[in-house]
């Protein structure tokens, strides 16, 4: 259990009984929670953690093969959910979280109680006549700018941090500028992102979910938001007037309080 | 204050946490090629190509948000005729008017991307390179692992067969030992029966005991050869090796097989000239040319000659060879090779009396002690074989 814990840099915070899983998603990490955790604590115990290769995840336990697909993520929210012998949960899944979090609902559906799903994509590349919202080639475009960001600096300080252990705070600032230390993780977790195709995942959903939708979401359609409503069973969606990707960080005040309301309503049938 | 931010060599942008453009400076507007009402208003990802709004929103947004500032951010944004154009970005966040605001300076980055461009291009290329050096490395390393495996594979069969040979030899010469004992009491009955012991013989009973002691001694001879074999195989023999003459050899064994090739109506020649000293056990090499002899005797029809020739000068150096020269029915080529294996009769159709074992003690006691022996051979002409001997 410990090593789950340490893993995946699992901290518990709250007086609840009933866990709220909170799930990051591409690009950052726990710390996407900041806004939104103390509005719950009172009624949840609230479990944050790092994916393995974000944040403060242990990088010794990434294995390219597991991370290669989403389903590996996924095993991250179970093994957590065992080392926590988490029941009940409600989860919440930022972007890519919301289909790794529906992995691993179908997996275990008794894990969880209800899904709150923040800007979800089963699919980010057009698949005619299926809208996704992206070419290929704007992936590779996605993929180009972290290079280019990652070689501005965390090409040469990665090797720097590495070979000085004993100076965490080198870790500590990359780790404030990028949520994602390893520009080769992140690649990877990228090309899992978004070349994924969950479409198939959805209808198997016994979990019933909240779609959170942005305007004007440029990662998530609104196309992209509906599709996914059409697709799960026990769905409710909802219209946010917050832009963006990131209504946590962004708006956080609507976010709060749409989720309050899903979750004092009953389950949708 | 708005004409000192537009003045400034550097493109400005501010923008609210619902990414709506608030303020942008003519300096950036001019880079990009569009009127500021056009721009005012829009969200500032519509100024990006589509990689940096993605980069934006997972990245970038949050880390302004989280974190309160960025630095040195590249992103490539899009001019009003479609270009994209690259910029540093570094990005402050401010409550301005009770409002949160993004504030971003943009600078433009050409001749220094032309060099990062290079930078990324290398390091894929070195990338690619060691990737497939990997590959190959682990191509060869699962070789050599292959090869590794065949050669143990090799080794615990030689081992197997070793073995099975070593068990067959010992099982031979147990057998062997076992079989005489019995022979030997076959013939001591027999001849105290003939000698009238048990009572008086008839002539038919005689005739009848001389067939039953040939042929116990005929057995006898096999089984001895067997023996034999089995314990040169097992490595059970042991050489006396000395200084011999050659034509003491001869003298001892030729008188052997005189009488043989006389009542077959054969000549028997023995050239000697020079025959000189040899190193070699002499028993041994008497056994073998007596069984060479034998051999020529056997096969050759009446009016052959079989030579003895002994070759000072052979063609090996410090060697000398003697030869066992037949006129004889000889041995097809394809059966040369396998004359000296055991049990192999060159003429199947017409067994001759024997083991088949007597070519194959022979080379084996040869080359026990340091010599060889080889058949040169034309069908219907006749053999040679040659022992090749250590001269001394």
């Amino acid at each position: 259990m410990t090593d789950i814990i340490r893993r995946n840099n699992v901290n518990v915070v709250g007086s609840g009984t009933q866990p709220m899983l909170l799930a990051h998603g591409f690009g950052c990490d726990q710390n996407m929670w900041r806004h939104i955790v103390g509005a719950f604590s009172d009624d949840f115990k609230i479990v944050l953690f790092d994916y393995v290769g974000s944040g403060k995840s242990d990088l010794g336990a990434y294995d390219a093969r597991r991370y290669s697909t989403l389903d590996g993520y996924a095993d991250d929210v179970l093994d957590i959910c065992h080392a926590m012998d988490l029941h009940d949960t409600i989860y919440v899944g930022h972007s890519v979280s919301s289909m790794v979090g529906i992995l691993a609902a179908n997996r275990e559906p008794d894990r969880f109680e209800r899904l709150i799903l923040i800007g979800p994509s089963p699919r980010y590349i057009n698949d005619a006549p299926y809208v996704g919202g992206f070419e290929r080639a704007d992936i590779e475009g996605l993929l180009e700018t972290m290079e280019k960001n990652y070689i501005g600096w965390a090409n040469f300080l990665g090797p720097v941090v590495m070979q000085n252990p004993d100076r965490p705070e080198l870790t500590e600032e990359l780790t404030a500028s990028f949520c994602s230390t390893d520009p080769v993780i992140a690649r990877r977790f990228a090309e899992a992102t978004f070349l994924a195709d969950n479409r198939d995942d959805l209808a198997e959903l016994k979990v019933p979910s909240l779609i959170l939708q942005c305007s004007e979401d440029l990662i998530a359609p609104q196309s992209v938001g509906e599709y996914v409503h059409a697709s799960l069973p026990q769905s409710t969606f909802q219209q946010m007037k917050a832009t963006g990707h990131c209504p946590h960080l962004s708006h956080p005040e609507e976010t709060i309080e749409l989720m309050r309301a899903y979750l004092r309503s009953p389950v949708a049938a | 204050m708005d004409a000192l931010i537009d003045q400034i060599p550097c493109g400005f942008v501010s923008f609210g946490d619902d990414g709506l453009i608030q303020h942008v400076n003519a300096r950036l507007l001019d880079v990009l090629g569009y009127k500021r009402e056009e721009v005012e208003g829009r969200h500032v990802e519509t100024l990006m190509n589509v990689g940096s709004r993605i980069f934006f929103q997972t990245h970038l947004f949050p880390l302004i948000a989280m974190k309160g500032n960025a630095e040195e951010i590249f992103l490539l944004l899009k001019s009003s005729q479609g270009d994209e154009i690259g910029f540093l970005l570094n990005a402050a966040r401010h409550v301005r008017d009770g409002k949160t605001v993004n504030d971003c300076a943009l600078m433009r980055v050409q001749e220094r991307r032309k060099f990062e461009d290079a930078l990324v291009r290398a390091k894929k290329v070195a990338e690619a390179a060691q990737e497939e050096l990997k590959e190959t490395n682990d191509r060869y390393e699962e070789q050599a692992i292959e090869l590794e495996l065949q050669q143990e594979e090799l080794l615990r069969q030689r081992q197997i067969a070793d073995d099975a040979n070593q068990a067959k030899s010992k099982f031979l010469a147990v057998m062997s030992h076992e079989l005489r004992t019995p022979l030997n009491a076959i013939a001591g009955y027999v001849q105290l029966i003939e000698m009238g012991v048990h009572g008086p013989v008839t002539e038919d009973q005689l005739v009848a005991l001389d067939r039953i002691h040939r042929s116990q001694l005929h057995l006898l001879r096999l089984i001895n050869d067997v023996l034999n074999l089995a314990r040169i195989e097992a490595g059970r023999v042991d050489y006396k090796i000395r200084s011999i003459a050659l034509a003491d050899v001869v003298a001892t064994v030729m008188p052997m097989v005189e009488p043989q090739l006389a009542a077959k109506g054969v000549t028997s020649l023995a050239l000697l000239d020079g025959a000189g000293l040899v190193r070699a056990d002499r028993e041994k090499l008497e056994q073998i040319v007596l069984n060479l002899l034998t051999n020529a005797a056997k096969f050759t029809q009446r009016g052959g000659t079989v030579t003895v020739r002994v070759r000072k000068d052979c063609g090996i150096p410090d060697r000398t060879c003697l030869d066992v020269e037949d006129t004889g029915i000889g041995i097809p080529e394809e059966l040369q090779a396998g004359i000296f294996e055991p049990f192999v009769q060159v003429d199947t159709d017409n067994r001759k009396e024997g083991s088949g074992l007597g070519l194959a003690i022979s080379r084996d006691l040869a080359r026990g002690m340091g010599a060889d022996l080889i058949v040169k051979s034309v069908p219907n002409k006749g053999s040679t074989f040659t022992v090749i001997l250590p001269a001394d």
